[in-house]
């Protein structure tokens, strides 16, 4: 194939994964039934992974597929079965049409403000970027990005505590 | 229009989706997969501006495995205090959370 093929390609996959990503949003704040609306989740989680890929860090692409789809997801799974999830249940009944205009119009404030600065201030951009190894990657963490490091493991291990702690307040009071 | 600017309205795309997540469901468990869309638009917002400018490629990479770390603590603490919330109130649905005592 020649060079021509190739950056239609590019093109192809990238509104695909665009297409993707939008029908996988729509469905998640739209679908009557959470478990629809995580697997809308899931699909533009996907998506997500695969804007990773064409923009040539396949490894933030495997991360989001091992972090997003493979751990949240299934953490979101048990709180929906926790609840009343199933089509009848909380998430189901009339909504009224006031709250989908103020939840438009609370939607729409960001598109417009972030939206038109992002059309108007745009860099010209790289249109072929390029890949990062891995251990690079490695070293940038570990020598002048050490503090967000430390700090994202300090986050992880509180989060993880209080987990706990909220898990055994509840086990004391049954 | 340049490469970046379409990265960047998709994740835009996900921001409103998530924002309009959040003030049109009912139940906790819906709020948090707005959230998260937000999460995932944030990442590929920073993952676009490194990758796609001069800018250095390591910082954007590690910034979306922020992103992602910080997302990963959120829904586990999430589901903890879903399940303290459903302990006490047997139910989920924000509009009906008006005590802070339970």
């Amino acid at each position: 194939m020649d060079n021509l093929a190739y950056e239609n390609l590019a093109w192809a996959v990238l509104i695909g994964h665009i297409a993707i990503i939008v029908a996988g949003g729509f469905i998640t704040v739209l679908a009557q039934s959470l478990v629809r609306a995580l697997m809308g989740l899931i699909l533009t989680l996907f998506g997500v992974a695969g804007l990773f890929f064409l923009m040539a860090a396949p490894f933030i692409g495997l991360m989001q597929l091992l972090i997003y789809v493979g751990a949240v997801s299934v953490l979101i799974f048990f709180a929906i079965m926790l609840t009343n999830a199933w089509p009848g249940g909380d998430e189901s009944g009339k909504k009224s049409g006031r709250q989908m205009v103020f939840a438009l119009l609370a939607a729409l404030a960001p598109v417009v403000l972030l939206g038109s600065a992002a059309l108007r201030t745009a860099p010209p951009s790289v249109l072929i970027p390029e890949e990062t190894e891995v251990q690079e990657l490695g070293r940038f963490l570990m020598e002048p990005y050490i503090l967000p490091f430390e700090l994202i493991s300090l986050l992880l291990t509180v989060a993880m505590a209080g987990a706990v702690i909220l898990g055994f307040e509840r086990r004391k009071k049954r | 229009m340049s490469l970046m600017t379409i990265y960047h309205l998709v994740a835009i795309f996900l921001l409103a989706a998530g924002i309009f997540g959040i003030a049109y469901r009912r139940t906790l468990v819906g709020i948090v997969l707005g959230i998260e869309l937000m999460l995932n638009g944030a990442g590929l917002s920073i993952m676009a501006s490194a990758q796609l400018t001069p800018a250095p490629n390591e910082l954007g990479q590690v910034g979306a495995l922020l992103v992602m770390g910080v997302a990963a603590a959120e829904a586990t603490l999430l589901l903890a205090i879903l399940l303290v919330v459903l302990k006490r109130f047997k139910h989920v649905e924000a509009d009906k959370l008006i005590t802070m005592r339970g």
